[in-house]
């Protein structure tokens, strides 16, 4: 009979829980199942409202430099190959994400990829410009791998 | 891309959309739903290896959350138990000033978790006491035969 025990602290790890992708899928899933895409949509809308407030933020101030950091972090984080194009003026950026990692491992482990999953690129990019100087355009995107070409520019005032 | 480091501010709002939407049995139908797709990993380690099962799984999922936690596996007295002396899902909400915790976050994991432990033949039981502080205790032991 074993009598066994482990103490953790945060620092003893790193944050990196990669079947929250799972989980997140399986949301994005039960939404479009029971309410339809609309309502994927306006979830998604009401994350990126709430909870990209401080990049909201930072790309009123700073403009796309911000967000070129922002999917920096996530990436490395990820372990995702990107390359990105930012010109000096800082008018545009163009981000390509060479393959989600997100659809990689969710699809790995054997779990079908929710239909509109697509929108967690699109809507919350488009939320996060909204108000904003800027917008944003979901140029490629692909089903299989999750990779996206999306394109950052000043709005037209 | 949302990264599994943002996951948990996506939940919690996730959890107050489906009540605003439609109300908190949409909530409770959601993790519901979730229990039985998400965690078939929990479900076959504990099918195979009982509360060692727990273990094994917890010992994987907490590490990866960086959390702050004792974990006792006493398989003379049958019992598997978590200390979480601080839970890196409800810090971070805690944490995070843009957001407010979904009220009820924290009953997710009694309902995921309870869905798949008690058709085996367990008993899950979570002190949430203290989750305000990000502290919680939960226990899990075989059913008493009842004759």
């Amino acid at each position: 009979m074993t009598k066994k025990s482990i103490v953790q602290q945060a620092s003893d790890n790193a944050y990196y829980h990669k079947d929250f992708h799972i989980a997140l899928n399986y949301g994005i899933e039960y939404l479009y199942k029971n309410f339809g895409e609309d309502a994927v949509v306006e979830y998604l809308m009401q994350f990126a409202n709430n909870y990209h407030t401080p990049l909201k933020k930072s790309l009123s101030t700073i403009g796309l430099a911000a967000i070129k950091k922002h999917y920096e972090k996530i990436f490395k984080i990820e372990g995702a190959a990107y390359d990105m194009n930012f010109p000096k003026d800082n008018s545009e950026l163009t981000i390509h994400l060479h393959a989600s990692t997100a659809v990689m491992h969710i699809k790995k482990n054997g779990h079908l990829l929710a239909p509109a999953y697509e929108k967690t690129v699109s809507v919350v990019n488009q939320e996060i410009c909204r108000n904003t100087p800027y917008d944003c355009e979901l140029m490629e995107y692909k089903q299989d791998n999750g990779a996206y070409k999306i394109h950052f520019f000043k709005r037209d005032l | 891309m949302i990264s599994c480091t943002e996951f948990i501010p996506a939940y919690s709002e996730l959890f107050k959309f489906l009540e605003k939407k439609k109300d908190k049995v949409a909530v409770t139908d959601f993790w519901n739903f979730l229990s039985d797709e998400f965690l078939t990993n929990l479900r076959d380690e504990v099918f195979e290896n009982g509360l060692l099962g727990c273990w094994n799984y917890w010992n994987k999922t907490l590490k990866e959350e960086a959390a702050d936690f004792t974990m006792v596996l006493d398989e003379k007295a049958q019992e598997f138990s978590i200390t979480m002396h601080h839970c890196p899902s409800k810090g971070l909400l805690l944490e995070q000033k843009q957001t407010e915790p979904y009220r009820d976050y924290c009953e997710h994991c009694i309902v995921l978790y309870q869905r798949v432990l008690d058709p085996l033949g367990f008993e899950y039981e979570h002190d949430q006491s203290q989750t305000n502080k990000a502290k919680c205790r939960l226990t899990v032991k075989p059913k008493k035969e009842i004759n």
